[in-house]
């Protein structure tokens, strides 16, 4: 093959697909891209066996068509390097000769027919959506999922399409986050987990706000999302989600309106003398006014008040500080709400137009 | 014995009455008392305002209430009291290595070898009382002499905040003015039959030949008080000699026959394990079990585990562990279950969203231990005894 394009849009298509190639994989040929040369361009394709990422660069003048594989590492790094508005790629023999700039750099690459096939996914469960409301709902659920690899966490987003209706859930067991759209013309129904990583992968690829449309369609083990020329595919959980809809509470005792910024920084003066072995704070929900203290018996105290706007009962419930701080940090809105009742019942806080959040509270002390 | 050895036992006084009035100024001179502040618990630590009232630590509750009616109760926040346990141990490594926790506020240490670094027992013994008030703000009584039996006697002397030293060779004369109730094991009902033989101080018993004492107390006892009253207790500093861990073992007058006969017993062994977990407010992170067959082959077995003091957890990791280490071949002449690596028990439990509240479990555990406080701890039992499964879930693996 032998190709001349722009080295900026070369980067950026290397870049997309080069997020899904593994750092450490027992087949080290998954260390590179395939690049795909037909008579109009490029398609570029990754995989590190678990997902997917293509994607396809037009703008190219081909001379000669081909197959090629690229170390992935050295190809972004080189191409981000070079200062030329345009660069030559030329392969013979699985070596890849790049010259831009007055420089000439060969890249070694491996047999791409030993390269694992591209998935076709056969689908009609289809759904589509702004892009940047995707990355709006993956930011607002994704936090909450299970981080550690035990058994029984889940380490992936539900995305339950039902009634018109897209909901992304995650939960580690102790926390849980919501966020939905309304997606008017859906006829189809899913409900699969999608792994954290694929998510990290494609909200990398979204720009903030985007009004470009994003397809999701699902298949029996796979899920796809395009976004404009790219495609990233994924391996979804096999595993069962709990039960969200019963957790989440649907009325409370008691309800607190405070401005998000007051809650942060009150949020974050208590949690420093929070004690190491039990991450937790108290809020006491009095006449207007919400006290938020914490206790080291190490180290000392902390002891907050501030003005709130109060409905109800009032009363006293312990968080962990921090499972209400990473909400915060996605939170978009100035003012939160806070809904609870007993204080081993799960308590809600409303984040967002779309955004729930519910958080199982520290009990027994 | 070879050297003299210089030994120091260190009390803190007062303990978590004194850590309370530390961290509630208010409390400052005002009869303190930690425990009893429920029905039917006893009295862990009276502040020495309380102590004029006749107040002490065992009493029960109801009995402190009456003799300090206007007492303040607390309830024990032992997090609190293992925070400043562990930083008076840290004074204590200042000066020796050989130091032998014998609770969260009393220890022993052997300071023979560190005089050359900072001087005599008493040198020693200020410096540390006064490492002791900068680290924690209270004060700690000292007890300096050749063995461990006299430098205990000498730090209780002249509590609160007291230094006691009773040079090498004087210990007779320190002990005889004493009273027969300072050796260490005479009871109330030793105590008396010395009374009735006409021996009230220890120097009545040092005058007495060991003929007399054994005709009044039996040989063993006799050898055991005459040695004392002298002053000798050869018993060494042992290092490391705080619980690590709590179990309970059983031996079978019939060997076991049946997995339904095995795990029924682990169960009542993790009962019994598990309250002493919650009695002394620690948690387990380790399980072990033990397990011997009738050719007295014996397996141990051990697992960690997430901080727990819960007895249906303790089960349920032992079962497991029985599982591995037994074939299930008829007969079992022994088994245990131990909780080891223990750590302070955390005051709070985060919830759960899924499933079984750990909140509602951990209220039936503390009903079961209140029902056990008020009849006994046979009153009542976790049920599932001959099955695979108990009310809160199957047994793992069943």
């Amino acid at each position: 093959m032998k190709i001349l394009c722009d080295r900026t849009q070369l980067q950026e298509a290397v870049g997309v697909v080069s997020s899904v190639v593994p750092t450490k994989s027992p087949k080290p040929i998954l260390h590179n891209l395939l690049l795909r040369v037909d008579d109009e361009g490029i398609t570029l394709f990754a995989t590190d066996l678990e997902m997917a990422a293509k994607t396809r660069l037009d703008a190219v003048k081909v001379s000669r068509k081909g197959l090629l594989l690229l170390p992935a590492r050295e190809a972004s790094a080189l191409l981000r390097e070079l200062s030329d508005p345009t660069v030559t790629m030329d392969s013979t023999d699985q070596r890849c000769r790049i010259e831009s700039g007055g420089g000439s750099f060969v890249l070694l690459g491996e047999d791409p027919s030993q390269f694992p096939e591209e998935i076709k996914l056969v689908s009609n469960k289809r759904v589509e959506l702004p892009a940047g409301r995707l990355l709006r709902m993956i930011q607002e659920s994704a936090f909450a999922a299970a981080r550690e690899e035990t058994r029984y966490a889940i380490n992936g987003v539900l995305f339950d399409l039902a009634a018109g209706c897209l909901r992304l859930v995650a939960t580690d067991g102790r926390r849980l986050a919501l966020s939905y759209q309304n997606i008017d013309a859906a006829q189809a129904e899913f409900k699969v987990v999608v792994p954290l990583r694929a998510l990290t992968t494609l909200s990398r690829a979204i720009p903030e706000g985007s009004k470009d449309p994003l397809q999701i369609a699902v298949g029996d083990k796979q899920i796809e999302f395009t976004f404009g020329k790219t495609q990233l595919i994924s391996q979804l959980l096999e595993c069962r989600f709990p039960d969200y809809e019963g957790v989440v509470p649907k009325a409370a005792d008691t309800s607190v309106e405070i401005q998000k910024a007051v809650l942060e920084s009150a949020l974050r003066k208590t949690a420093i003398l929070c004690s190491d072995d039990l991450r937790m704070v108290k809020f006491e929900v009095g006449d207007q006014a919400l006290r938020i203290t914490a206790e080291s018996s190490a180290r000392g105290r902390a002891d907050v008040s501030v003005d709130v706007n109060v409905k109800g009962a009032g009363g006293s419930i312990n968080f962990n500080p921090d499972y209400i701080l990473e909400a915060l940090r996605v939170c978009q809105l100035d003012q939160v709400r806070l809904d609870m009742s007993d204080d081993s019942m799960p308590a809600k806080f409303t984040l967002g137009e779309s955004f729930t959040y519910v958080v199982m509270p520290i009990s027994g002390t | 014995m070879a050297t003299a050895r210089t030994i120091l036992h260190a009390d803190m006084d007062a303990f978590y009455a004194a850590i309370e009035q530390r961290d509630h100024p208010e409390l400052r001179g005002k009869p303190v008392i930690v425990g009893g502040d429920q029905p039917r618990t006893v009295v862990s630590t009276a502040s020495y305002e309380a102590r004029r009232f006749g107040v002490h630590s065992a009493m029960p509750g109801v009995q402190a209430r009456r003799l300090c009616p206007h007492g303040i109760f607390l309830p024990p926040r032992m997090d609190a009291y293992v925070a400043v346990s562990q930083q008076i141990r840290q004074v204590f490594e200042l000066f020796t290595d050989q130091i032998e926790p014998l609770s969260l506020d009393e220890a022993f240490l052997d300071v023979t070898g560190s005089q050359a670094l900072f001087g005599d027992g008493e040198a020693i013994a200020q410096r540390l009382k006064a490492e002791v008030l900068a680290a924690t703000r209270l004060t700690v009584s000292v007890g300096v002499a050749s063995s461990k039996y006299v430098a205990k006697v000498a730090s209780d002397l002249r509590k609160p905040d007291g230094l006691v030293v009773v040079p090498p060779g004087q210990e007779r004369e320190f002990l005889a003015p004493l009273p027969v109730a300072r050796l260490w094991g005479a009871g109330p009902k030793t105590q008396q039959v010395l009374q009735r033989a006409r021996l009230a101080k220890i120097g009545d018993i040092q005058q007495q030949p060991l003929a007399e004492l054994t005709r009044v107390l039996g040989e063993h006892m006799a050898v055991h008080f005459h040695t004392l009253a002298r002053g000798e207790d050869p018993r060494a500093v042992e290092p490391e000699r705080q619980a690590k861990s709590i179990g309970h073992e059983l031996t079978f007058a019939q060997d076991l026959q049946t997995r339904d006969e095995v795990e029924a017993i682990l169960l009542q062994l993790a009962e019994a394990v598990g309250r002493r977990l919650r009695q002394a407010g620690v948690s387990a992170t380790t399980v072990r079990l033990k397990l011997r067959l009738p050719d007295f082959t014996t397996t141990l077995r051990q697992q960690k585990v997430a901080p727990t003091q819960d007895d249906l957890e303790l089960h349920r990791t032992a079962v497991r562990l029985c599982r591995q280490a037994w074939s299930g071949r008829p007969g079992v002449r022994l088994l245990g279950v131990t909780a080891a690596e223990l750590v302070p028990a955390a005051t709070g439990r985060q919830g759960e969203l899924f499933g079984e509240p750990p909140d509602k479990h951990t209220r039936v555990l503390a009903a079961m231990d209140a029902i056990r406080d008020r009849f006994g701890e046979k009153a009542i039992r976790h049920g599932g005894q001959r099955r695979t499964s108990t009310p809160f879930g199957p047994i793992e693996g069943a």
